[in-house]
């Protein structure tokens, strides 16, 4: 069975959005099976990513038990996806919906996290996918919280603010371990100064491994191009000479690896040199 | 031999209607204990939405019962053991745990108990 990759982090704007919806589509152009679902009911944004169109029918729906999840996907092109096969599952962008999906009550969030994690059964057993992937809204909200539950591993981005490390920090300790989560951290926005030397960036490193105690998946510097692309469009897809590009392609591989070792039963121990050690769990 | 055979199988089936039965005593005594340790908590004050705000809020123990139970939708003590790798008996005194606690709901079906968060419409 595949795998759920919860996109998760403290503050917003650190790049979940851009993250998920490249690393979806460098999976689907590795020939993988891949649903991406919007569950930042408050800001929904895949819609405006990936210009799609809804089918009439929204993730808020299936969340409110009025319909089939399989009525929610939307089949991309081809064009997204080279020989793999891209599904999203959108929010309902309207100030309507977003105003109502702000006012849920606690039953209604337990029945979503139900529903979340009825998902798993649904999509991968009848759909053929090899991972499903959750952009999530930033900090600890229910919709975020029910997705990192629901997810069979998160991935945090944060960026190098002082407010977003103590917040990650926080979110390991009270939600991701609570949970038991497998988690790695995927550094981004970088200024490049950081990156100037491979000293620089290895002293990066080791001051982040010692704060988060995570494995680092990635750095990626701040690329004015990403920036000015203003996702507008699908970077990966249409940018796939730019190193940023390259460095999506590193993260889909790490996290298959990491899944790889996990599933084989192993746990993330430390870094050495660079490389990720893993011991066998007990 | 056949009816030495035949005892054997009687001996058997009467061992394990007293391992049912102690289990299911088992269950009982947990859950009186666990009214007594409770007796004096004011039931009207306690959350009955196991939602993740709750989940967070439990003791790592019954957390772990709680969200296997989530995912599972309904479950025996047995099926939830099964996912957490913990002894049946323990994962009984949890849910129980949780039954009292306004999170969880149990329903005797035969010699099974059922635990559910909510049933399914």
């Amino acid at each position: 069975m595949g795998s759920i990759i919860a996109f998760h982090s403290y503050k917003g704007g650190t790049g979940k959005t851009l993250l998920s919806v490249n690393l979806a589509s460098t999976y689907a152009r590795k020939g993988r099976n891949i649903c991406l679902f919007d569950l930042d009911f408050r800001a929904p944004s895949l819609h405006a990513a990936f210009k799609a169109e809804g089918n009439g029918y929204w993730l808020n729906d299936y969340l409110n038990g009025t319909c089939d999840i399989k009525k929610v996907l939307v089949e991309l092109n081809t064009f997204h996806t080279g020989s793999g096969r891209l599904f999203v599952g959108l929010a309902n962008p309207a100030t309507e919906a977003i105003r109502e999906m702000s006012a849920k009550d606690r039953k209604w969030e337990m029945r979503a996290l139900g529903r979340l994690l009825s998902l798993k059964t649904a999509l991968f057993n009848d759909m053929h996918l090899d991972h499903i992937i959750f952009d999530t809204s930033p900090g600890l909200q229910y919709s975020s919280i029910n997705a990192i539950v629901s997810a069979d591993m998160a991935i945090v981005v944060s960026s190098l603010d002082a407010s977003d490390i103590k917040g990650t920090q926080r979110m390991t300790r009270e939600l991701y371990d609570l949970f038991e989560k497998k988690t790695g951290i995927i550094l981004n926005k970088i200024p490049a100064g950081h990156l100037a030397t491979p000293d620089k960036k290895e002293k990066l490193l080791k001051e982040l491994k010692a704060i988060h105690n995570l494995p680092i998946i990635d750095v990626i510097p701040c690329f004015c191009k990403v920036l000015e692309a203003g996702g507008t469009y699908i970077f990966a897809v249409e940018r796939p000479e730019h190193p940023f590009t390259a460095i999506l392609n590193e993260v889909a591989t790490t996290i298959e690896e990491g899944r790889a070792y996990i599933e084989a039963g192993f746990q993330y121990v430390c870094d050495i040199q660079g490389a990720q050690l893993f011991k066998k769990r007990k | 031999m056949t009816t030495f055979r035949g005892s054997q199988k009687n001996a058997t089936q009467i061992l394990e209607r007293i391992r049912e039965g102690l289990d299911r005593l088992n269950e009982k005594m947990d859950v009186v204990i666990e009214i007594q340790r409770h007796g004096q908590r004011d039931n009207e004050s306690i959350p009955d939405v196991l939602d993740v705000m709750t989940l967070l809020s439990l003791p790592d123990h019954l957390r772990k019962t709680a969200v296997t139970l989530c995912k599972l939708n309904q479950a025996t003590a047995d099926e939830v053991a099964g996912q957490t790798k913990r002894a049946r008996a323990v994962e009984s005194g949890y849910l129980n745990q949780l039954v009292l606690m306004g999170y969880v709901k149990k329903e005797r079906r035969g010699r099974k108990a059922y635990f559910f968060v909510e049933k399914e419409e």
